[in-house]
């Protein structure tokens, strides 16, 4: 178990979170490197089925990171994100799913501290909930 | 209640009102009901009106793009009609809806081979959680004209009790509850021809160049279909059951998809089909939807 | 030849089996039906009669499977064949009903003559086939309008007739292959046996329905009636699937695996052509297309309906479409 490294695949908006993950980097703050990018324009791109996709084919964990409310690049994407996202997250659950496995957070774009110590705490929660056996037939 | 369902729909015929009325007639084996699809007044007389018309017409609405439909319906069919409506599949002027009096209507599943044991045969499930045996929305609304006997309604609970239940067991106990219904299905799709609210014209299911999700009838592909099939009726699933009644192995689908429907009353107070004015669940938001899973 | 034997000898013979052959029979699950399933416990073999959902025709060619997967190494491709590879054990499968056997038959025509597809063949091979006789056809059975009765042998290697109510089985054996594995269960046939057994095929009853498929279908083929009768079909895929003689599929490119899984002249896809064209745009032309296959053009290529009237497509249809009445009452022209 100790050996275990999670793959998590972070679905980040282009203006805030993604931002936010550039500034922890630039800033050379330290995080676990589990997590493998994906740049959207907004939050309120998401569509449900890409997580699906991602935790059916293997992914340990996936993360949404968007702008906070009120400050979406796009006035209401985030809104839209927010609402489609609770019904998914309880879903899952409701399945059986590691609810750890899907997590969804709002990041500045000045918040790359936040950022690092997000990712700290994900990769630590996907590790305790172990490697997921969906993915694998 | 037939004879004035039947002077209804001769008149919307002869007037022109309407090309076509979406009613039941009785089945080949003198029992069962099944659909029709009546034309002309002289046809009037195939249609009949019983505990066993359990089919949602509204699911053959897509059948006739551009022409006036009369459709009878129960409560829990005018409520796939309400959706349709708010999506801009109808247009309201477009559909006349003879809404019946329902007390109940019956469940032939998993009959025996054999003799038919009709006094066996009981009610719907999703009867029981029926809020009222009068549609409130319809052009005309047809009551019966003696008292009925037996309903088919629960007289208590909202008709989220198995729902509960299953929340309340373990994520491990549910994870194996669902793998073991998922393992039986076998990717006929049936659940999405029969439902009302299942009209794209390519279904994710079907895009192969570059799939979604795999067609293979294995764990993974079962369980991705039924998934996306759910989170697609999010918010627009009425629980009219048809999905689950035709489903040949016996998923239990309104499982899946009234847990949707519930957590929706919950986080955001929306009920599917309630009100043809209102919007979309997901075109639509409210700036104190609940948050406490964002971190 | 037969034996009487009690219904706990040879669930005992089966649990014995089991370590040397996969067995695999009909089961039944509370609230959900009956299915074929791998059999681990004999206990939980059920011979009672309620028909399965599935036929056996999935234990032959199966709803889906990997047909071969392609690897890229060291700069060369390599082809591995059945992706997990095929099981090689021999099988027994229990519980199959005459129709079901009949629709083998049927199939074999496709799979297994000129071509023989791979693993259909092997899954043929590798296995004995023991009927199961109705005692109670449904209202929905019509096998005795096509050459077969709730007592047929054909394409079995051995036949059980089991009551519900008694602890006692009748099991007639066919072929060598019976012979050998029921060598173990002692045979307590005797005259009252021979006797009981007769009785036992007298009382089961013909299914009530015999249907007259027309001849000549194709007179009917510009008909307005098929618009009428495919007008309830909702173009689901349960009858194509459920059916013990359908066997359209579909080849699909997943993650270099190559998958056949079932498909149905039902679906609007179907017939979807690269251009953009579609030959069976409506229900109309698909409803008709499953009708005319069924009783006109397998007949034409192979001698014989495509059809054993096991009902199920007829049972299980969500609007309760019945295609043997719709079949039998085509009309004679245009």
């Amino acid at each position: 178990m100790t050996d275990f490294e999670p793959k998590i695949v972070a679905f980040l908006c282009n203006w805030c979170s993604y931002a936010g993950a550039d500034l922890a980097g630039t800033s050379r703050m330290e995080y676990p490197s589990n997590v493998t990018i994906i740049r959207v324009p907004c939050s309120g791109r998401m569509n449900p089925i890409f997580v699906l996709k991602c935790l059916m084919n293997g992914s340990d964990g996936v993360l949404i990171s968007g702008c906070h409310t009120g400050d979406c690049h796009y006035s209401e994407g985030n809104f839209y994100a927010r609402r489609r996202f609770a019904v998914l997250k309880s879903f899952l659950g409701y399945l059986g799913i590691d609810p750890r496995r899907f997590q969804m957070s709002w990041v500045s774009a000045s918040e790359g501290d936040k950022w690092a110590k997000l990712i700290h705490e994900l990769v630590a929660e996907i590790k305790e909930a172990g490697p997921n056996k969906m993915g694998k037939e | 209640m037939l004879k004035e369902l039947k002077a209804i729909s001769k008149e919307l015929l002869k007037t022109k009102r309407v090309d076509v009325i979406l009613a039941y007639k009785r089945a080949s084996d003198g029992v069962s009901a099944m659909p029709c699809f009546i034309f002309e007044e002289k046809d009037i007389d195939k249609m009949i009106l019983d505990s066993y018309c359990v089919y949602n017409l509204s699911n053959y609405i897509k059948d006739f793009p551009d022409k006036k439909i009369g459709i009878v319906a129960k409560a829990c069919d005018i409520k796939s009609i309400i959706v349709l409506l708010q999506e801009n599949q109808l247009k309201r002027a477009d559909v006349v809806i003879m809404g019946i009096e329902c007390h109940g209507v019956i469940d032939e599943k998993r009959l025996c081979p054999g003799e038919r044991p009709v006094q066996d045969i009981g009610f719907n499930e999703k009867c029981r959680s029926c809020k009222s045996p009068l549609p409130a929305f319809c052009d005309y609304l047809l009551k019966e004209e003696e008292e009925r006997g037996k309903t088919g309604r629960a007289s208590e609970g909202d008709g989220y009790a198995s729902i509960r239940k299953l929340e309340a067991k373990s994520p491990a106990e549910r994870l194996k509850f669902w793998e073991e219904e998922f393992s039986r299905c076998i990717r006929c799709y049936a659940c999405r021809q029969v439902c009302p609210l299942c009209y794209c014209p390519k279904c994710v299911a079907d895009q192969t160049d570059l799939a979604w999700f795999s067609r293979a009838s294995n764990l993974k592909g079962n369980m991705s279909w039924n998934v996306v099939r759910a989170i697609h009726m999010a918010g627009r699933c009425v629980a009219c059951g048809e999905c689950e009644r035709a489903c040949p192995v016996g998923i239990p689908l309104m499982e899946l998809n009234k847990k949707i429907e519930k957590d929706v009353k919950e986080l955001f107070g929306y009920e599917a089909g309630a009100d043809a004015e209102q919007k979309p669940l997901f075109t639509c938001f409210d700036k104190k939807d609940p948050e406490d899973f964002v971190k | 030849m037969f034996k009487a034997v009690g219904k706990k000898a040879f669930m005992k013979l089966m649990d014995s089996l089991s370590k040397g052959y996969e067995i695999a029979a009909p089961r039944k699950f509370s609230n959900k039906g009956v299915f074929y399933s791998a059999i681990t416990d004999a206990g939980d073999i059920y011979l009672g009669a309620e028909f399965t959902v599935e036929p056996v025709k999935k234990l032959f060619l199966m709803p889906s499977e990997w047909l071969f997967e392609n690897r890229f190494n060291d700069g060369k491709i390599s082809l591995q064949g059945g992706v997990p590879p095929q099981e090689a054990r021999k099988r027994i499968i229990i519980g199959v009903r005459p129709c079901e056997a009949r629709g083998l038959e049927l199939l074999d025509k496709v799979f297994c003559s000129d071509f023989k597809d791979s693993s259909y063949s092997k899954n043929r091979e590798r296995s004995i086939i023991v009927g199961l006789a109705c005692s109670k056809p449904d209202k929905t059975c019509f096998c005795t309008s096509l050459g077969s009765s709730p007592a047929e042998t054909r394409g079995m290697d051995a036949i059980i007739f089991a009551g519900e109510e008694s602890d006692e089985m009748m099991l007639e054996i066919i072929t060598d292959k019976a012979r050998e594995i029921f060598a173990p269960l002692e045979d307590a046939a005797c005259e009252e046996h021979r006797k009981k057994l007769e009785s036992e095929k007298k009382k089961i009853k013909d299914p009530v329905r015999k249907i007259n498929i027309p001849d000549a279908l194709s007179a009917s083929f510009e008909s307005g009636y098929w618009k009428e009768v495919s007008s309830p079909c909702v173009s689901c895929g349960v009858c194509t699937y459920l059916c013990p003689t359908c066997h359209c599929f579909d080849l699909v490119d997943e993650e270099r695996k190559r998958l056949r899984c079932y498909d149905g002249c039902c679906f609007k896809d179907f017939t979807q052509q690269a251009s953009g064209e579609n030959p069976r745009p409506t229900k109309r032309e698909r409803y008709r297309q499953r009708v005319f296959h069924k009783f006109d053009y397998f007949r034409k290529n192979f001698g014989e309906h495509l059809c054993v009237g096991c009902g199920r497509c007829i049972r299980h249809c969500p609007m309760k479409i019945d295609i043997s009445e719709i079949a039998a009452n085509a009309p004679k022209n245009k």
